[in-house]
């Protein structure tokens, strides 16, 4: 009753320039190609948020070259308060979609996937392109959104009716900006659709010989879960994608209710609601957060193992923790909305459950703790970054169960709190991941180490510069302070608040700063860095077992066989201390 | 570590490799997920319509029986025909009549074509001569408007997508190229498209019958 | 390729002849439904729970998921349903909605 899966990959290297690094279906290239894309946002993206933390300190500043980028925007040099917000919508959507999402997920798990199973390529090796080639033409679209009459959107990253539906009225970017916003979303939705259809696929048909489910890397497990977060929460955002294109380009009234006044005039709409996009958006929204962080997590596993040189503590549990994560991912949407006039009872509802997702999360990172326990560490720089994952998911995490319950959400809902937390946990800790992942897999990638001495500063510098940017904030949320606010010295409540916010702003700076050491280790290692042998870290999953880059098709023609889990450290009696997945015997001396 | 020693003991048959768990080829497995996500997108958006409809007091009931009922069940019955050849194209095409195949493909080709027609031309009444739009209507509830194009324009998107990929495939199969399981795949979606219509055409329509 | 013509085998044209038959029949029923007058919420059951059994037969005799393995019925559809399940919460709000409303 079996029909054998045909070996899609079996294909020679591509000649040509084109066919070999551009249009390519080497899911090698594809993952590099995916990751450089978010490399290029990143910055992007941080080059906003530095230039927002700016705004808030010198509110009056006037800078000669803001005005030559944005010349409505920045007329004078003086930034309007519209164009700050423009620049949170773009800094949001940028970092989530194609950072956050790309990177850990579409990047690396593109390039390590088939490697770690043990299979030749992808699934569908056309399709992984095409939704390269996707995701890229929604980030093109999404960045000409500068460029357009009116500029950028103003509605945020959750783009909330009625400001995003209702069009130019309400805003200068709210026009063409905001319609390009949508068609980019709408684009990375099918972008990735088509990743998690190629990602589930191939975890389930592609494992090597002997590759069982609960032989992967935890690294795989999370992309698998993620990619079916992926199959599932895209499908919803796409639905309400497409109902606020309409709102804005036909006239319709879905999520715009009767007698709205935008600028003095009454708008002619009539039944919509607004709610409706807040439950479609974070029904897609919530699990997106989960998205971001489950590759991390997944990552963070196998490297705190790799380098305390010990078993992962309790594989098995933490492979339930994962899927028990991405299942209640989909159940908490609702603690979005606890101030936006959701049903009461509902919103307890969602808050039980929210508080239930705490419990995955702590198996998780007491099976690190336990994992470090009495290991003899290497700290390299890979292994400090999962180190400076775990320090951040607990502190975001933590900060999460206050906003869970609706009572103190009331209150803190609309401060920088929510700010300090959603950056911890999403932001911060899922970038630590992203780099952890870079310095851990770049020898595999380009066949180079990256320099431990500059990865080590970047790493102590962007740890504290983060806890500085983003602990602050909790407690001017706490004070009061509200968020998206472009400028505070208008309230006189907040005076007081300015040099704490003067302090984050610098923080904001050095970290940045911090970041141009990385880029630099990035690009010389990929010149000069020592030449990577085969398994650098002593690690036991299949993508060691191959040369650094590895060659067209991944196994030379011969897949591997697989004989045991994937964390096998410091075994008792055995020649190496560790055993990789695909030695047959074990070596053992008595 | 004693467990982590006796893990490691388990024979490598566990896995064969190289084989679905599922017993099917890799793009069947990828057009089901596809067909999943799709019906999520489908079912959100019924469900945002039905929020809608349930906020609405008076939501308007303006279907006649001539011609919108009676168009939109003979679209029922000509779409649900053209699954039934769709499936006859795969039957053949799993016994090796590719001409036979050929000719069921281009038969729910056909089907789907009559269904676009005929919906278009539902869409002409309801606009020309009822008065409805995406955003206004006669009966002052412009959101019946939206839905209902909303709702019914994505179904025949994936309608008109549906007849050109059995349109590809009927040429692929024509020439003697594609495999069975290539026409069996693009079955899959095509049904999926006739199961959408299973849930939009009492939900929009039926519902919404003048008494 | 094998699995494919065992699993033809087993269906014949016969039975999706009857399977088209028994769907057809359903929809007129749903047609001569739409023209009663029964209180909306019965009218909204029945007509869905007729869709449902309909959905499930193209499903199962269509769209061949009977004589699939059933891993993959496990594997595919309770997410599915979960999913479309979780959107009904939004309902609540929709009610209130509706109370909220000047008449």
């Amino acid at each position: 009753m079996s029909s054998p899966v045909t070996h899609h990959a079996v294909h020679a290297a591509p000649k040509g320039f084109l066919r070999r690094y551009i249009f390519s279906t080497d899911h090698k290239v594809i993952g590099k190609q995916y990751y450089l894309l978010a490399l290029f946002s990143v910055f992007v993206g941080m080059l906003l948020s530095v230039l927002m933390r700016y705004h808030m300190i010198y509110p009056d500043a006037k800078v000669s070259w803001f005005e030559k980028l944005w010349p409505t925007g920045a007329a004078g040099g003086i930034m309007t308060p519209e164009l700050y917000l423009s620049l949170m919508t773009m800094h949001g959507t940028i970092m989530v979609f194609f950072v956050l999402t790309t990177a850990p997920q579409s990047g690396f798990g593109n390039y390590f996937l088939p490697l770690q199973i043990g299979a030749e390529d992808m699934a569908f090796p056309v399709i992984n392109m095409l939704s390269f080639w996707t995701t890229f033409a929604a980030l093109v679209v999404l960045l000409a959104a500068f460029f357009v009459p009116g500029g950028a959107p103003l509605s945020g990253w959750t783009a909330y009716p009625p400001l995003s539906a209702v069009g130019e009225i309400a805003g200068p970017g709210q026009g063409t900006g905001q319609t390009l916003w949508i068609l980019s979303i709408a684009l990375f939705c099918a972008a990735s659709l088509m990743g998690a259809i190629n990602f589930i696929a191939t975890t389930i048909d592609l494992r090597a010989k002997g590759m069982t489910l609960m032989r992967m890397p935890l690294t795989c497990w999370a992309w698998f879960v993620t990619a079916i977060l992926s199959l599932l929460g895209f499908a919803v955002l796409l639905a309400a994608g497409i109902l606020l294109l309409l709102d804005r380009t036909a006239g319709t009234s879905f999520f715009l209710p009767a007698g709205l006044v935008v600028n003095d005039q009454i708008l002619n709409h009539k039944g919509g609601s607004p709610l409706l996009w807040q439950h479609l958006f974070w029904f897609f929204g919530h699990p997106e957060v989960y998205i971001a962080i489950l590759p991390g997590m997944g990552l963070t596993s196998t490297v705190l193992s790799v380098f305390a040189r010990k078993p992962i503590f309790g594989y098995r549990a933490m492979v339930y923790a994962i899927l028990a994560i991405g299942f209640l991912g989909f159940l908490v949407w609702g603690h979005h909305m606890f101030v936006s006039g959701m049903n009461p009872y509902t919103g307890i509802a969602f808050s039980v459950l929210t508080m239930a997702i705490g419990v995955p999360s702590a198996i998780k990172t007491f099976n690190w703790i336990g994992t470090l326990w009495g290991a003899r560490i290497r700290f390299t720089t890979p292994m400090l970054f999962a180190l400076g994952f775990v320090s951040l998911f607990v502190t975001g995490g933590i900060s999460g169960i206050f906003l869970g319950q609706p009572a103190l959400d009331l209150y803190l809902h609309d401060t920088y709190f929510v700010v300090g937390h959603f950056h911890m946990i999403m932001g911060v800790a899922a970038i630590f991941g992203i780099f952890a992942g870079t310095y851990y897999w770049f020898p595999k990638m380009y066949g180079r180490m990256m320099n431990e001495t500059l990865g080590k500063i970047h790493f102590y510098l962007t740890f504290i510069g983060v806890y500085a940017i983003f602990t602050p904030m909790h407690f001017v949320g706490v004070a009061g302070n509200p968020r998206r606010y472009p400028n505070f010295k208008e309230f006189e409540f907040l005076g007081e608040l300015l040099p704490v916010h003067t302090f984050m702003t610098h923080a904001a700076f050095f970290t940045a700063a911090a970041q141009l050491i990385f880029l630099f280790n990035f690009f010389w290692s990929m010149k000069k860095g020592a030449k990577a042998p085969v398994n650098p870290w002593e690690a036991t999953t299949l993508e060691w077992t191959v040369p650094s880059p590895p060659p067209h098709d991944n196994f030379g023609g011969r897949l591997p066989e697989v004989y045991r889990g994937a964390y096998e450290y410091s075994v008792p009696g055995a020649e190496k201390d560790y055993l990789m997945q695909n030695e047959p015997a074990v070596a053992v001396k008595e | 570590m004693a467990e982590a020693r006796s893990e490691t003991l388990v024979p490598a048959s566990a896995w064969g490799g190289g084989a679905s768990p599922f017993a099917m080829n890799s793009k069947k497995l990828g057009m089901w997920l596809f067909i999943i996500s799709d019906a999520l997108t489908f079912s959100a958006l019924l469900v945002a319509y039905t929020y809608l409809r349930l906020a609405t007091p008076n939501w308007p009931t303006p279907f006649h029986f001539s011609p919108s009922i009676l168009f939109a069940s003979l679209m029922t019955f000509v779409l649900l025909s053209s699954s039934l050849t769709m499936v006859m194209g795969v039957h053949a095409m799993n016994h090796g009549h590719r001409r036979r195949a050929v000719g069921w493909i281009l038969a729910t080709m056909a089907g789907g074509a009559a269904f676009v027609i005929l919906h278009a031309t539902e869409w002409r009444h309801l606009i020309v001569d009822e008065g409805v739009t995406p955003f206004s209507n006669p009966w002052n509830e412009p959101l019946f408007g939206a839905t209902f194009f909303a709702l019914t324009g994505l179904h025949m998107t994936h309608v008109i997508v549906g007849v050109l990929y059995l349109g590809v495939i009927a040429i692929g199969v024509g020439r003697g190229k594609f495999k069975p399981e290539d026409v069996e795949v693009s079955g899959l979606y095509w049904h999926f498209v006739d199961l959408v219509w299973m849930f939009i055409f009492p939900l929009v329509y039926l519902m919404s019958v003048h008494i | 390729m094998q699995a494919h013509s065992e699993q033809a085998i087993a269906v014949t044209a016969k039975t999706f002849v009857w399977v088209w038959v028994a769907l057809l029949a359903m929809t007129v029923v749903e047609v001569l439904l739409a023209y009663f007058h029964v209180p909306l919420l019965l009218m909204l059951t029945a007509l869905m729970g007729l869709s449902v059994i309909k959905g499930a037969l193209i499903i199962a005799y269509f769209m061949h998921l009977k004589f699939e393995r059933f891993s993959l019925f496990l594997t595919l559809f309770p997410m599915l349903i979960f999913c479309i399940l979780l959107l009904f919460i939004f309902m609540p709000d929709s009610f209130r909605l509706m109370e909220l409303r000047p008449r």
